[in-house]
């Protein structure tokens, strides 16, 4: 080594040796990271009472609330109870709410209300509550999610043309066990047919979100009908579908149809391919929109049994 | 130092410059191999503790045969004291080994009753439960013992996995609970043989860092293994992730000692080691990645030579003795297979290869079959191995892998008549290349995780075998931070050796202090539990990443279940083994007026274990109940462990309200 470069290598080692002195400071880093993650960080439950009482306060029946990032999902619905209902915590989409209480900690947002203008934000310790206003709102009109049961829907079994009714029962639901995946659970009340039922039900979706839907088996070589009575169109009909997601995630080219009629006219049919997850379609009626009637959906035969779907006469809300 | 002592220092020397490295220390203090630190300062620098250190240790260890007698008549004339005092002079390292396996096992019972019990726990406990069965008949009758029925019958219960160490579980049960009641619980005597594996897994790991690198290195190796959430978890369980562990690091210890010190014993007692491995866990059949790469380098030119003068190929004894009475010892311990011996070891590798995939999340992904993904591995271990253990793993590392290239490097010189410039000094030489096997111990268990059908449903605990390596070269790693301080030290203070000794133990104190409160703070949730610069507990869930498997975590609804449920309650055990439940039943921690049952429908009670795939069981409750608000949350700072719902009163079952 030449005497010039004895004092850049002698430099060079210091610097080494003292950053090599520096690695117990990772330990005193991560003690200091440590401690505040596991007291400061962590959400108290009065911050969510706290939350909560916000909400309530100015909580429309059409709003959703939704909690942020998603794994707080269960602690928020604990704490907001039945302000957390099936349609909120289940919900099929965003669009059919008008304003949305974002409950979130650690500066977590829905991606999905992203383009929603904000109204108000509100901090409750550690949580903060925003409100925000749909962009893009359809007013749900009729759902048939409320209309599963016997005095507004009737349900049958058409084998070559030929109507079997189904029955509706009160019973118990089927299926749970200590083994997962389990699949949908088949609900308690629900329409008995000879091969298939329909009830409401939460899907896990491919997207490992809840949504609630009609649990409506199709059947091998049969077809499935729904009439729901008495329904209030608007300018389209909105609809979502899914499949368990277990049976989604391989996709194949298997498809599920499903065809949807009013006063004896064909609205349209959704097709739904198995690998798509949870996916909304959205058919005109504008041409029926304010007349009241029947509502008709059909699933043609298809060997997918675990199918669930909802559907609603919408009115788009010019904002 | 007495006469004996003084008798002693001087034969090792003798034979500790016929073995190697360790040799060469002594002779070339300045430039010891594996003991010394490699930075060109430090050979300047005064004898460092790790160098007056590995001389201790040479002296201790390497007993010359010839003297061996003398100095045990010698040594019988001493007073006990003296005696004692020799023994454990002798065995210093073994004491320190053992010590801190001691204390680590008994901080392990003294949290185990906190720890509720997994899924595959359950099995082994009813396995074991089984096992015990054929030892009662063997100690009573023999000859009905060894009968094909009595095997067949007892041991086809979960012959997926050798017995060993459910064996060991079952003997635990039969004598620590029912002959002597040591112990109160059962699952803790069943749980005792695992625990005593990380006893063995701390003490291989230092005695193999305190003999490769320095006393200092193997403790803080020993201590960073053991201060690991995720290994502190699994060290609880009465499965084979942990013994498999300890058994990885003492085959490949004992191989090393086979290899330094040759002879028939230690080659026997490699075979006798690899036989028991695989007898642990099927993880031992990729041993041979390890050995016969090492092997091949330390014994190929000697096996080409030899080939090539007498057309046969020689193997080394380790070698051989690990691949002829390894599978003599598997298969003598293994009742299972001795009828149809071919057909059961078929269906056992069949089992193995062709094993289920289980779903696992990562990164918000729900995997559940090939390819996996392959930054599973290098991301888990990253976000649960406490990160200071990662960067003292970076520095050990770095350290040694600088030795083998400069190994390398002096080699081709040497071998293409050059000069290079870099090293300038020839690394010191070690015949039995104890850096390769350490990374190869590394790195075999952690390569198959690259593989894209490997399944990655056990998280870290499938790799686990890794573990003492890499603790082992975080060791190495802070012995070079502890030499650093102390020459700074000795640069900036005047303070005298003690002194400085007692500051570099205080930083080693301070380096594990994370780790240790970072796995303190883990239990009983140890597989929810990141590590800090990950965001901890809620950085995992941020990141999608897994939160727990095998509904362990029922018992730490214990206090819930005893302030909210009442005799008869009847409660939807979700992901727990029935066999689990039934155990945390009889040893009351759980209520034990519940009665578990097996579906939602069933239950006045569900509980839901949070998994991104098990959300399908939290929808269906919702379903059941007509309520998507569960009543109780069980949280790990501040995250969702296990939701409990309740059946809300009045309601029939599946009436759906609250839409």
């Amino acid at each position: 080594m030449t005497a010039a470069a004895k004092p850049k290598e002698k430099a060079r080692q210091t610097r080494a040796g003292w950053l090599l002195c520096a690695v117990p400071l990772v330990g005193l880093a991560e003690l200091v990271l440590h401690m505040k993650q596991t007291s400061s960080d962590v959400v108290p439950e009065s911050d969510w009472t706290v939350a909560r009482e916000i909400v309530k306060a100015e909580l429309q029946p059409d709003d959703l609330i939704l909690f942020e990032p998603f794994w707080t999902d269960p602690l928020g619905r604990r704490t907001f109870g039945e302000l957390a209902t099936m349609k909120r915590s289940g919900r099929s989409d965003e669009r059919r709410f008008p304003r949305a209480f974002e409950v979130s900690i650690r500066g977590a947002h829905n991606t999905d209300l992203a383009g929603w203008k904000k109204l108000k934000e509100t901090k409750a310790g550690t949580i903060t509550v925003t409100l925000l206003e749909n962009p893009s709102f359809t007013k749900v009109i009729d759902d048939t999610l409320d209309l599963v049961n016997p005095e507004r829907l009737s349900v049958s079994r058409v084998d070559d043309g030929v109507e079997q009714p189904c029955t509706f029962q009160r019973g118990s639901s089927q299926g749970g066990s200590t083994v997962v995946p389990q699949g949908l659970l088949v609900p308690a009340d629900k329409f008995v047919c000879q091969g298939g039922h329909v009830g409401v039900a939460v899907l896990h979706g491919l997207d490992h979100h809840p949504h609630v839907c009609m649990y409506a088996t199709p059947m091998q070589g049969a077809s499935l009908r729904m009439k729901f009575s008495n329904v209030t169109f608007g300018s389209s009909l909105h609809g979502h579908s899914g499949i368990q997601w277990l049976v989604e995630r391989t996709p194949t080219p298997d498809k599920v149809a499903v065809t949807f009629s009013a006063f004896d006219r064909l609205i349209g049919t959704h097709h739904h391919k198995v690998g798509v997850g949870w996916v909304g379609f959205e058919l005109p009626t504008a041409e029926i929109d304010g007349k009241k009637g029947d509502l008709v959906a059909e699933i043609a035969p298809s060997s997918q049994r675990q199918f669930c779907f909802e559907a609603t006469t919408r009115r788009e809300v010019s904002r | 130092m007495n006469k004996i002592d003084e008798q002693d220092r001087e034969t090792k020397r003798t034979d500790v410059a016929e073995q190697g490295p360790l040799a060469d220390s002594t002779e070339e203090p300045k430039a010891a191999p594996v003991t010394a630190p490699v930075a060109d300062d430090d050979a300047n620098a005064e004898p460092s503790a790790a160098n007056a250190e590995a001389k201790e240790r040479e002296e201790s260890h390497a007993e010359p045969r010839s003297n061996e007698t003398a100095k045990k008549n010698a040594a019988d004339a001493l007073p006990i004291g003296a005696r004692v005092s020799a023994w454990a002079k002798r065995n210093v390292d073994h004491l320190i080994g053992a010590g801190i396996g001691l204390v680590y096992v008994l901080w392990l019972l003294g949290t185990a009753r906190n720890l509720g019990f997994s899924r595959d726990e359950g099995f082994y406990f009813s396995a074991s439960s089984e096992y015990e069965r054929w030892f009662k008949l063997l100690f009573s009758t023999p000859g009905k013992a060894f009968e094909r029925s009595a095997i067949d019958q007892i041991w086809a219960a979960n012959h997926e996995h050798p017995s060993l160490v459910k064996s060991l579980f079952a003997l635990s049960h039969q004598f620590l609970w029912g002959k002597w009641k040591i112990f109160e619980d059962q699952s803790t005597a069943f749980r005792f043989p695992g625990m005593v594996f990380m006893g063995l897994a701390l003490w291989i790991t230092y005695l193999f860092g305190a003999r490769a690198f320095s006393r200092r290195a193997g403790i803080m190796a020993a201590i960073l293994l053991g201060l690991m959430p995720n290994v502190f978890y699994h060290a609880h369980l009465a499965c084979f992730d942990v013994p498999i562990m300890a058994m990885w690091i003492a085959c490949i210890f004992t191989y090393w000692c086979a290899e330094k010190k040759g002879g028939l014993g230690w080659a026997l007692a490699a075979g006798v080691m690899y036989g028991l491995t695989l007898e642990t866990k099927h993880n031992a059949w990729m041993l041979p990645g390890v050995f016969l790469p090492h092997a091949l380098l330390i014994h190929g030119r000697a096996m080409a030579t030899e080939t090539s003068k007498t057309a046969r190929l020689p193997i080394p004894a380790s070698l051989l003795a690990m691949a002829t009475v390894g599978p003599a010892v598997f298969l003598l311990l293994w009742p299972w297979l001795w009828n149809d011996t071919l057909p059961r070891i078929q269906e056992y590798v069949n089992f193995h290869l062709h094993h289920d995939y289980y779903n696992i999340e990562f990164l918000g992904v729900t995997y559940f079959g090939p390819p996996s993904p392959k930054s599973y591995m290098p991301v888990m271990i990253a976000a649960t191995v406490p990160t200071v253990t990662l960067v003292l793993f970076a520095v050990g590392a770095i350290d040694r892998l600088r030795v083998l290239v400069a190994r390398l490097f002096t080699w081709a010189g040497t071998a293409l008549e050059r000069t290079f410039s870099w090293p300038k000094e020839a690394p010191p030489n070690d015949p039995v290349q104890t850096d390769v096997l350490l990374f190869l111990s590394l790195a075999v268990p952690l390569a198959v995780f690259l593989l894209p059908r490997t399944p990655i449903f056990g998280g870290t605990k499938h790799w686990i075998t890794a573990y003492p390596a890499l603790a082992i070269f975080a060791g190495r790693g802070f012995d070079l931070v502890a030499t650093r301080i102390e020459a700074l030290l000795r640069e900036k203070t005047t303070w005298g050796d003690a002194k400085r000794r007692w500051v570099v133990a205080l930083v080693g104190a301070f380096t594990c202090l994370a780790p240790f409160v970072v796995t303190r703070h883990s239990h009983p949730f140890g597989l929810s539990a990141y590590v800090p610069f990950f965001g901890g507990t809620a950085g995992g869930a941020d990141l999608g990443l897994n939160r727990q498997f095998w509904g362990f975590t029922t018992q730490s609804l214990d206090p819930w279940f005893r302030e909210n449920t009442k005799p008869g309650d009847t409660v939807y055990i979700m992901d727990t083994a029935w066999q689990s439940w039934q155990r945390m039943i009889d040893e009351k921690r759980i209520p034990p007026w519940l009665r578990g049952v097996g579906s939602p429908a069933e239950a006045e009670i569900s509980i839901v274990h949070h998994e991104q795939h098990i959300n399908e069981v939290d929808y269906n409750i919702w379903t059941e109940y007509g309520t998507t608000a569960p009543e109780y949350v069980l949280t790990h700072d501040g995250v969702p462990i296990v939701s409990v719902y309740r059946r809300p009163p009045g309601l029939q079952r599946g009436r759906a309200r609250n839409r």
